[in-house]
């Protein structure tokens, strides 16, 4: 504990500030009143205010979006597996095809329409994935390139993806309930 | 005020001029000696310490305390005079 005596005025003061000691100006009269009050109040303890330390909450300055490089490099991966899925679910579509005659034809056509929607659907997922073939082989930087969403599989494919089941089940379903022939897909 | 001395009413009554510290209530003969040793020779002077410590009553005692070693009694009486005293004329 540094000697009060050797302090300012303005030392002083301030330290009685922090011990909340109500109190006139610093002059000569009044020095040695503050000087033994502030020694009492650092003998008790009392409830002292330290200077406010100036921290700075650097977190929010940290915090980069790494994880969009990852999302990038798995999303064109996504779409290579899912690339890869559609013809499987394709597959499974002839396969109901053959447990069910009768819907060869428009099954045939809904699969047709379906192929009709595949080149539609794969076009963006092609120029997807070439836009990722141009940027993954480059440095992988953190900024991102389009608006992407910080999803793992893009909003479209999500949605596209649940379109095609609730399409999917609702076939199956339509199927095992009558066996008319689903006038409907044409 | 019910308690208060003769030497109370006289030293509010009237502007202090140059009165000697012993005028104040509260200061008898032995802690006015004490507080011109201190260079306090004049009642004013007491004034000019009561203002500089803000007219607040802990303070003010305090130092009186701690200058001329005043009893409670004496510091209140102290006190009282010079704050009326304040509140007429200052």
């Amino acid at each position: 504990m540094s000697s009060l005596r050797s302090r300012t005025a303005q030392e002083i003061s301030d330290l009685l500030d922090e011990y909340e000691i109500k109190h006139g100006p610093v002059v000569d009269s009044t020095r040695n009143l503050y000087e033994r009050k502030l020694k009492e109040a650092m003998a008790k303890g009392r409830k002292a205010k330290p200077s406010p330390d100036k921290t700075y909450y650097r977190e929010e300055e940290e915090v980069t979006y790494e994880y969009k490089t990852p999302v990038r490099s798995d999303g064109a991966g996504d779409s290579g597996s899912y690339m890869r899925s559609r013809p499987a679910w394709n597959e499974r579509e002839f396969e109901h095809e053959t447990s069910y005659s009768n819907y060869s034809r428009p099954k045939l056509e809904y699969g047709g329409q379906q192929f009709s929607d595949e080149p539609h659907m794969y076009d963006l997922p092609s120029t997807y994935k070439s836009s990722y073939l141009k940027t993954t082989p480059g440095p992988s930087k953190e900024a991102p390139k389009a608006p992407q969403s910080s999803r793992l599989v893009p909003l479209w494919v999500q949605f596209l993806f649940f379109v095609a089941v609730a399409v999917f089940l609702y076939l199956v379903f339509s199927s095992m309930e009558t066996n008319e022939p689903i006038k409907g897909i044409e | 005020m019910s308690s208060t001395s003769q030497k109370h009413k006289d030293f509010v009554a009237e502007p202090m001029g140059e009165k000697p510290v012993m005028a104040l209530a509260g200061i008898g003969e032995v802690l006015g000696k004490r507080l011109e040793d201190k260079g306090f020779d004049k009642a004013y002077v007491v004034l000019g310490q009561f203002l500089v410590l803000k007219k607040d009553e802990e303070l003010f005692r305090d130092w009186l305390k701690d200058t001329c070693s005043a009893n409670v009694k004496q510091q209140g009486d102290c006190y009282g005079c010079l704050k009326e005293w304040c509140d007429a004329f200052l």
